[in-house]
């Protein structure tokens, strides 16, 4: 099969959602590909700081600006995304007294709003800081949901004409000659065209894949050099501190806490890895993360895992400069014009960056790659809020209309922003379906409507089977909201792969309570669903039917 | 109990400087079996009532240190504590439910908000802050009547034949149900003549001083006002086994508080009753209850919510009567000679009897005993559970909570009940038309000879 379009962009993470989004406000006809689903790589692999910039006033003064401005942008367009918790910046004894007054210096020629605190009044907003911390600077620090933030710039493109195209994996770059013309893709979706490829062709390829760029380079012989850097990130049961925490000195792993929806995100560790889609994921990194975050928060020491999870950064330096330590390396983005770099005409990839400044990253390849189509538009994302953000609901109008208990009410609010009223006003009964996360059947069903069968789709955009119990008593219930539109095959499949990505981070928590939570979990899927054995293993025979009417006795 | 309490650095008290709870450890604990919600015999009749589940750690996770709305439904809750029994994992489930309630009529007081929202000049939202208070306002002053037994008995026991006369008399049961909502159904408890305090202090207080068996007896509300007669048996019984008893300054245990959400006013009372319980307990007494749920209250509320000098010490001292004499005496011994008077009895542990696992005790004690049939009901709830039952919009769920009860009571041989709570022996008698009588009164019964002398007192 064939298509066109104007504008093809890879990598459905946040950097290449924001371009179809501004591409797309633009009147430019917009394509986006991506192998998962949105968020599948980098962007749902971070700890959801909303960056003051405080963290790079010292080393990094251009990034700490970029920084400020874009959290000022996004707290206005991306309301619904943004906790704004604020930020502190804790010193222990031994921290170096030079380098918090360095902070303090950096925020401020960075026009970053600080208050210095003292170590009562830090503890007064955070009661479980440890006893010894010495002081403390405040900065607007906020916490971001980056699958909401991700979906929502997508969703906007498409209401901006663009075609959004998930696991749909770039085979191949299409060349004519010195030219990128564009790709094909392979699908992998469920809309029935599972195992077809298409070729889409495109006036310019925009190649956002962050830390996956090189391959995409290699396809047309182009060497763009990311050094892809893993990062460990450990999600607690409940929140310690309601504030992000970061550790102020200079550099090192496992120096901030974010608190994020129901739970805290300790993070993080840097160390470069060969390959983004294979690395060890090492219980070092978890266990230093618990112990040196302990050292500001105590009882993190003893407070319930539920998962851990790593991302890789898309770390990109010119090679030339051949930093050695990962931590060295800048977090600017840069943009490599393929034509000016390597007498490749057509294609443009981004690299390097961060979540905080996605927008802006967005904004400068969409200029430059207007300039290069030869497209007059102005970027107006800064100004216009994504979908959701428009007009924020009140929460108790929230309850009385939606006849929601009002936690439920409270979280559904909070993730649906000005789309709450549309989804949730249901004349059939709308009961909870995942009572951890606070997620009705309403909300499900939509997420449904808007990805089909991808169960973890479904579950970025709503947080079923993020809480607690990890998809024990919701992952079946989210699965049997697919049928019967779908096949019992289907929904299997779905589930399937739910339970992987679920188990997929739980390994890493194995111990105290989320390890008898994954024995309930076996358990009960084992006793309930026969869950006990692989399913292929079990006899496909088994007349499942002759339980339903009870009219015939077992086998 | 929770774990909090084993663990320094989730100390409340040097944390935060109000009663603020942190319950971030029942979080934690919670593997959301919903084993509580199976035994929660509120869920099990009222489908609008989320179960403990919800109402405890769900409901503490999902809501954020600025939010103060908890939902409507902690209110359906009725303190009854089963759920605290039932978990697997030590959540504190009934201290969870104690502080979201507790938050809840807090945040109930709407005349600070409503005001603070005018002066802001948003008028709508004043408005509707009033209009919310003032819907609320029936059940609020109604469950602070309730729950203010203690006060409710103090004026009553001044004047107790008129307050007997008036209380069941029909057009006020008429006018309570009406204007506050308590129901009709049931008949009031008749207030004793004669208050135990009364009693004690026309006896000239304790017959004999033994500085090494000494116990402090905290009666509460019910013993004191309506049936001195489980005081007495417990004076005589436990003055019969050697003991000095004391009876120290008290007010209300602060169960009936907990269950309507009165956690400021439980306070007030938890105040005055440690600090004499303690004096006693330094004194060398430990503390003795004859209501299952005022030992509850003082051995595991009263840790679990306040934060009191010697608190801790009057929860680890204090003991329900027939346990402390089986921990302490050969009560088989004592009773191995004597007999009963061939009575028959359905008895029915009380759900907070049971929390402290003393629902198998009276029948233990009693079954070895001639002449005495004793059978237990089984381990449903009574449904009362303090005030609940007397709720009108509770009546009909605690009359179905309570039918197994009933049924099983009658199915029993007796025709008569026994139990140690006073809630659940109304319920016991209102379902079936049995009397109910306390096993202190049956033990006093059988071991002590004179019955006919020390009876008029």
């Amino acid at each position: 099969m064939d298509t066109k379009t104007e504008v093809l962009v890879i990598g459905g993470g946040s950097t290449g959602c924001g371009i179809a989004r501004d591409l797309a406000m633009r009147g430019v006809a917009v394509t986006l590909v991506e192998r998962g689903t949105l968020t599948d790589g980098t962007t749902g692999r971070m700890h959801g700081l909303l960056h003051s910039g405080g963290r790079y006033a010292v080393s990094d003064r251009e990034s700490a600006a970029e920084c400020i401005s874009e959290n000022r942008i996004l707290r206005e367009i991306a309301s619904h995304c943004v906790e704004p918790t604020g930020g502190l910046f804790v010193s222990k004894p031994g921290d170096s007294e030079e380098y918090f007054e360095r902070k303090l210096a950096g925020c401020s020629a960075c026009d970053i709003p600080t208050e210095l605190l003292s170590a009562e009044q830090a503890r007064a907003i955070e009661p479980y800081l440890a006893h010894d911390i010495e002081r403390a600077i405040r900065v607007p620090d906020a916490a971001i949901d980056p699958f909401r933030l991700c979906v929502a710039n997508a969703a906007a493109a498409r209401e901006h004409g663009a075609r959004i195209e998930t696991h749909a994996e770039v085979t191949d770059l299409l060349l004519d000659g010195d030219r990128v013309v564009g790709v094909e893709i392979t699908h992998s979706n469920d809309n029935g065209m599972t195992g077809s490829t298409e070729r889409i062709k495109a006036t310019h390829v925009v190649n956002a894949t962050g830390a996956w760029a090189g391959q995409i380079g290699a396809m047309a012989g182009v060497d763009i050099a990311v050094r892809p850097s893993k990062g460990a990130m450990t999600v607690m049961n409940c929140r310690q501190v309601d504030t992000v925490i970061n550790r102020c000195r200079p550099k090192g792993d496992a120096d901030i806490i974010v608190p994020h929806e129901t739970a805290c995100i300790l993070g993080t560790t840097d160390v470069e890895v060969d390959d983004p889609d294979a690395f060890p994921e090492t219980q070092w990194e978890v266990e230093t993360m618990i112990e040196t975050l302990s050292e500001l928060v105590p009882i993190l020491d003893e407070a319930r895992t539920l998962r851990s999870f790593w991302g890789v950064r898309p770390l990109y330096e010119p090679p030339e400069t051949k930093t050695s330590d990962p931590t060295d390396i800048t977090r600017q983005f840069f943009l490599l014009d393929h034509a000016d770099r390597d007498g490749l005409a057509g294609m443009t990839s981004i690299v390097g960056g961060k979540l905080t400044t996605y927008r802006l990253m967005a904004e400068r390849i969409s200029d430059h790659v207007c300039d290069r189509i030869g497209v007059d538009g102005v970027c107006r994302t800064a100004d216009v809020a994504l979908p959701g953000s428009e007009n924020p609901m009140h929460l108790q109008e929230a309850m009385e209309s939606f006849e929601l208990r009002s936690p439920i009410a409270r979280r559904s609010v909070q993730r649906l922003g000005s789309r709450s009223s549309s989804v949730l006003s249901t004349s059939d009964p709308n009961p909870v379906i995942c009572s951890c996360e606070a997620v009705t059947r309403a909300e499900l069903e939509d997420a449904i409507t808007e990805v089909g069968t991808d169960l973890n789709a479904v579950r970025i955009r709503t947080r079923a089977s993020m809480g607690n119990c990890q998809g024990c008593f919701c992952a079946h219930r989210m699965a049997a909201l697919l049928h019967p539109d779908h096949t019992v095959e289907t929904v299997r499949t779905s589930l399937e792969a739910l339970y992987e990505e679920r188990w997929r981070g739980q390994r890493h928590a194995l111990w105290g309570e989320q390890l008898s939570q994954a024995m309930l979990t076996r358990y009960l899927h084992a006793t309930t669903m026969n869950r006990a054995q692989s399913q292929t293993e079990s006899s496909p025979t088994v007349a499942f039917e002759r339980f339903d009417g009870g009219d015939e006795r077992g086998d | 109990m929770s774990d909090t309490e084993d663990t320094p650095s989730f100390d409340p008290v040097t944390v935060f400087e109000s009663t603020e709870q942190d319950l971030r450890s029942g979080s934690d604990d919670c593997y959301k079996c919903s084993t509580c919600d199976s035994v929660c015999p509120v869920a099990s009749v009222d489908s609008s009532f989320p179960g403990p589940k919800f109402q405890g750690p769900e409901q503490w996770r999902l809501t954020r240190k600025e939010d103060t709305e908890i939902d409507d439904s902690i209110m359906g809750c009725s303190n009854c504590m089963r759920c605290d029994g039932a978990c697997p994992s030590s959540v504190p489930l009934s201290q969870m439910h104690n502080t979201a309630r507790g938050a809840y009529v807090e945040n109930q007081r709407f005349v600070r908000s409503a005001l603070a929202a005018l002066r802001s000049g948003e008028l709508r939202r004043g408005a509707s802050i009033v209009r919310d208070g003032v819907s609320d306002l029936r059940e609020r002053i109604r469950n602070r009547l309730l729950a203010n037994y203690y006060t409710a008995g103090r004026f009553a026991s001044k004047l107790p034949r008129v307050a007997n006369a008036f209380t069941n008399f029909g057009p006020t049961r008429w006018l309570l149900e009406r204007v506050l909502g308590i129901t009709s159904e049931r008949s009031f408890p008749s207030f004793a003549t004669q208050t135990f305090r009364e009693w004690w202090t026309e006896r000239g207080g304790a017959q004999l001083e033994n500085p090494d068996k000494r116990v402090a007896y905290f009666h509460g509300c019910y013993a004191n006002y309506n049936t001195p007669a489980v005081g007495k048996a417990m004076v005589r019984v436990f003055e019969s086994f050697g003991y000095e008893v004391l009876v120290p300054q008290q007010r209300c245990s602060g169960t009936p508080m907990f269950a309507n959400g009165r956690l400021d006013d439980a306070k007030r009372h938890a105040e005055t009753n440690v600090e004499s319980l303690a004096e006693a307990i330094a004194d060398g007494a430990d503390v003795i209850a004859s209501c299952t749920s005022c030992s509850m209250a003082l051995r595991q509320e009263y840790p679990e919510l306040f934060d009191l000098d010697g608190i801790d010490s009057v929860g680890e001292n204090t003991y329900e009567a027939l346990e402390y004499l089986r921990l302490n005496e050969d009560l088989e011994a004592a009773l191995a000679e004597t007999a009963g008077d061939a009575e028959e009895f359905a008895y029915h542990a009380p759900c907070h009897a049971r929390n402290q696992g003393l629902d198998r005790q009276a029948v233990e004690l009693f079954s070895d005993v001639d002449g005495v049939t004793i059978e237990d009901v089984g381990d449903s709830c009574s449904g009362i559970s303090g005030t609940y039952g007397w709720k009108a919009e509770k009546y009909d769920y605690s009359m179905a909570i309570g039918d197994t009860m009933f049924a099983e009571m009658e199915a029993a041989a007796g025709e008569q009940g026994m139990t140690e709570c006073p809630t659940c022996a109304m319920q016991m008698s209102h379902g079936t038309g049995y009397s109910i009588t306390h096993p202190l009164e049956l033990l006093a019964d059988i071991l002590i000879e004179e019955q006919s002398a020390s009876s008029n007192g």
